[in-house]
């Protein structure tokens, strides 16, 4: 047998093991300590054991708890992102009190919980000798243990002699563990090993399945609906198309074709449209959409596109243009002229006219005289 | 060591009907303790176990298969709508987190109070609150239609820029129901350690011996580890004690802070809470009689512990009465006429069925436990925590249905139609939570034996006396 970690001396129950203490421990053999299958009161005062620090420790961590949940929610509802609900202030902290007690309580359990395991009891460990005692079937169930650990120069007969005489009922020699308290290199190695080689697999697993798989869209029930899109095929009609031409000879309300091929036809019409406020609105509305881009704002021939645009587009302003007859200027949109496209589709009829008008107005504001002045 | 020399000697004067009752019937001693309690993960589960098990995660499939249908449908297949967007999702859910409350209420509360009987029975409904809450958290969770962002929930740095509304009582409840969770889980499990550690040291089977060593951390009962458990322990149970009171009442908030008529109440959170408490007990003890019975337990959880039960259920039921009294008065106090429209809405409306249900269940019913011989009786007790079940169900729905359906709007007003889908997913949870309360019986300890080994008579060293 190698070096004695421990001697172990079995008791029956709590009265033996209390009374055993103090005689054990006034022959200062080594370090004391006891195994006890439910908490005994007055074990820890008769080891000498000092006071568990943890209430402090929780009563720290629990204001920290609050006042990190306060910062927080300080620091994104009033700084970060300021968002005003219920017409409050945006550092009305009554609302915050909530979330601050349940992240006290949140810091406080764990600091509890994880306190006592992790740092006063420096548990999970698997590799203390007492686990592989006999007598832990015992200590877990009804035995108590009264155990004189080696310290210094350790005489493991003077142990056991000193707890017989203290009545223990057994006595177990509990040898040295070969290997260190600690995980042995050789173990965490091992362990390094085996993680490396399971983030290996499941990678590779999550890798095969993403391939294998197809991402499937969940709920994508309202993007895929029973319905027709534009400009896509049906098998309903015979042509194929979803969207059906209209008869033949069809003509849109407002989209009569006007009967002129030239400019000099269309010199002859007269504005059919009465000069008021309504047509002028709608002429300056039409003209800003699809005019103004190159005839500028006031008609002068001086647009935003200028720049990107080669041609250069007409000075509506000028003497030239103010002598045409409105039909010109009508046929002009209809026609288009030059490099300028026709605008018959995009402007109905009326609009048309419209414009016209408005082209009118724009003439004479940027020619106006002293006695156009009411 | 003799149990009864160690008593006090004044003990032994007072007469029979003063005396603390027993917490066991005949001879109980730790050792025997762990033969009762721990034998069960090593024995073959009997016949009816498999029954009961194949019937609950029957229902637990359903639930499950219709969560999935729910998922891929989308939330369409439900019954709520406009109006009633909280449909059974945040009834189920309020439900089931109140059922998780007697768990916490009886470990905690009754632990700071030195309620000793609360040992016998404490483990059981821990493990009972943990499932309850499980099942509670699915709810929201499928109820906010998206599941896979539920993670926006929580506020963590993001792309977008935003944080979550810190103002909303939604967002407390995430919080709430979170850290009540995590707090009931490291209480339920930091009590097993020594439970676990007995267990490790009992089996030599070549499967659970790793198991239960790994999952009991090497535990080993060091009078310096027992020290610091305790005060962790009692630590803990004080946090929980704050805690379990302000889980339902944030709950209540999701509620009571609306401008929803029925819903905007100062009685809200401790109406919740002792509804939350009410429910709880219920279901506990309609468990643990099932439990004592098939297990023979009858020594430990004794009639003692069930008419304790009772009794608390009893009161409960009482201040339920009291809650929904004040709810009527305060509707008829405030002269607002929508208010007094909602409260005619539970007793008289389409749902008034629903009104008197509740009622008849959470204040009617109960009231037999006055009687001794109903709390003594399995019969009568199994049929008022069924009817205490039902009416907290019912109870919510009420609430959350007749409340919503006929606001201020009165164009907005429609009846509230629940589907299939909300049926099976309802019947789904309680596959889930019966599967879950199976199998721990099975393979965890029942009985929290550690606890109760500390308290046994002669249990701990004369020379302080016992600690009652």
């Amino acid at each position: 047998m190698s070096e004695t970690f421990a001697v172990l001396g079995l008791f029956d129950d709590a009265d033996a093991l209390m009374a055993a203490v103090p005689k054990v421990r006034a022959a200062r053999l080594g370090r004391l300590e006891a195994y006890t299958p439910y908490p005994v009161h007055g074990l820890d005062q008769a080891l000498g054991l000092r006071r568990s620090p943890l209430g402090g420790m929780v009563m720290i961590m629990g204001v920290l708890g609050a006042l990190t949940a306060l910062l927080f929610q300080y620091w994104t509802s009033a700084v970060d992102y300021p968002l005003v609900t219920g017409g409050k202030a945006a550092t009305s902290w009554q609302a915050f009190v909530p979330i601050m007690f349940e992240v006290m309580v949140l810091f406080a359990t764990f600091t509890a919980g994880l306190g006592m395991l992790l740092l006063l009891n420096r548990l999970p460990f698997f590799g203390h000798p007492v686990l592989g005692s006999k007598a832990i079937r015992g200590i877990t169930r009804d035995r108590f243990v009264l155990s004189v650990e080696a310290e210094g120069s350790f005489d493991p007969a003077a142990a056991q002699a000193a707890l017989e005489a203290a009545g223990a009922l057994e006595i177990e020699h509990l040898p040295a563990p070969a290997h260190g308290p600690l995980f042995t290199a050789d173990a965490i190695q091992r362990s390094l090993l085996g993680i490396a080689g399971a983030c290996l697999v499941s990678g590779l697993m999550m890798y095969g399945a993403v391939k294998l798989f197809p991402v499937l869209p969940p709920m994508s029930h309202m993007e895929d609906q029973p319905r027709l899109d534009p400009q896509k095929p049906s098998a309903f009609f015979k042509d194929g198309r979803g969207m059906q031409m209209p008869v033949a000879g069809t003509v849109a309300r407002g989209c009569l074709p006007p009967d002129i091929s030239s400019p000099e036809d269309a010199a002859r019409l007269a504005n059919p449209l009465p000069l008021d406020a309504a047509v002028l609105a709608r002429g300056r509305t039409e003209y800003r959409i699809h005019c103004a881009q190159c005839h500028g704002a006031l008609g002068d021939g001086v647009p935003t596109l200028t720049a990107a645009y080669g041609a250069k587009p007409a000075n509506l302003l000028t003497p030239a243009i103010r002598a045409y007859p409105d039909g010109t200027i009508y046929g002009t949109i209809v026609l288009g002229k030059n490099a300028m496209p026709s605008y018959a589709a995009d402007l109905p009829e009326d609009a048309r006219w419209a414009v016209v008008h408005y082209v009118r107005a724009l003439q004479r504001a940027q020619n106006a005289k002293a006695e156009d002045l009411p | 060591m003799n149990p009864e020399a160690s008593m006090p000697a004044a003990a032994n004067v007072l007469p029979e009907a003063l005396r603390a009752p027993a917490l066991t019937v005949g001879k109980v001693t730790p050792g025997s303790l762990d033969d009762q309690v721990l034998r069960f993960p090593a024995l073959a589960p009997p016949r009816k176990w498999y029954i009961a098990l194949a019937c609950t995660s029957l229902l637990a499939a359903l639930g499950m298969a219709l969560i999935g249908y729910t998922f891929y449908m989308g939330i369409g297949v439900w019954g709520n709508n406009s109006p009633v967007f909280w449909g059974f999702g945040i009834i189920n859910f309020v439900f089931w987190v109140g059922i998780g409350h007697a768990g916490t209420l009886i470990s905690a509360i009754l632990f700071i109070f030195r309620k000793r009987w609360r040992n016998a029975i404490a483990r059981f409904a821990e493990a009972m609150t943990i499932f309850a809450v499980m099942c509670a958290g699915i709810f929201p969770l499928i109820h906010v239609g998206r599941p896979w962002v539920s993670f926006w929930l929580f506020p963590y740095p993001n792309q977008r820029g935003l944080w979550v509304n810190f103002r909303s009582p939604l967002v407390w409840d995430v919080f709430a129901v979170s850290t009540y969770f995590s707090v009931s889980l490291m209480f339920w499990y930091l009590g097993l350690l020594p439970d676990l550690a007995s267990l490790r040291d009992r089996t030599d089977s070549r499967i659970r011996k790793p198991i239960y060593t790994l999952l009991s951390l090497g535990w080993r009962g060091s009078a310096g580890h027992w020290q610091h458990f305790e005060k962790a322990y009692l630590l803990l149970a004080g946090l929980a004690t704050g805690l379990v009171l302000s889980v339902h009442s944030v709950v209540s908030f999701d509620f009571a802070t609306s401008i929803v008529p029925g819903w905007h109440m100062t009685i809200f959170p401790p109406y919740f809470v002792v509804g939350a408490i009410f429910a709880g007990f219920a279901m506990v003890l309609m468990v643990l009689i099932v439990v004592r019975e098939a297990m023979d337990l009858k020594n430990l959880i004794t009639d003692f512990h069930l008419e304790v039960m009772c009794k608390v259920i009893l009161g409960m039921s009482c201040l339920m009465g009291y809650a929904y009294a004040v709810e009527a008065f305060t509707a008829w106090y405030s002269m607002n006429p929508v208010l007094h429209h909602t409260f005619l809405n539970y007793v008289t409306g389409t749902y008034g069925w629903a009104g008197w249900l509740t009622m008849a269940c959470n204040v009617l019913l109960p009231q037999l436990l006055w009687f001794r011989k109903c709390r003594r009786s399995y019969p009568w007790m199994i049929l008022v925590a069924v009817a205490v079940t039902i009416g907290m169900w019912f109870e919510r729905f009420v609430i959350i249905v007749v409340s919503l359906h006929q606001d201020y709007l009165p164009s907005a007003w429609h009846v509230f139609k629940p589907t299939l889908v909300d049926y099976g997913i309802l019947l789904g949870s309680f596959g889930i939570f019966f599967s879950l309360v199976l199998l721990f019986a099975r393979v965890l300890p029942v009985i929290a034996t550690t606890e109760l080994k500390a308290d046994l008579p002669g249990s701990q060293p004369a020379h302080g006396g016992s600690h009652e």
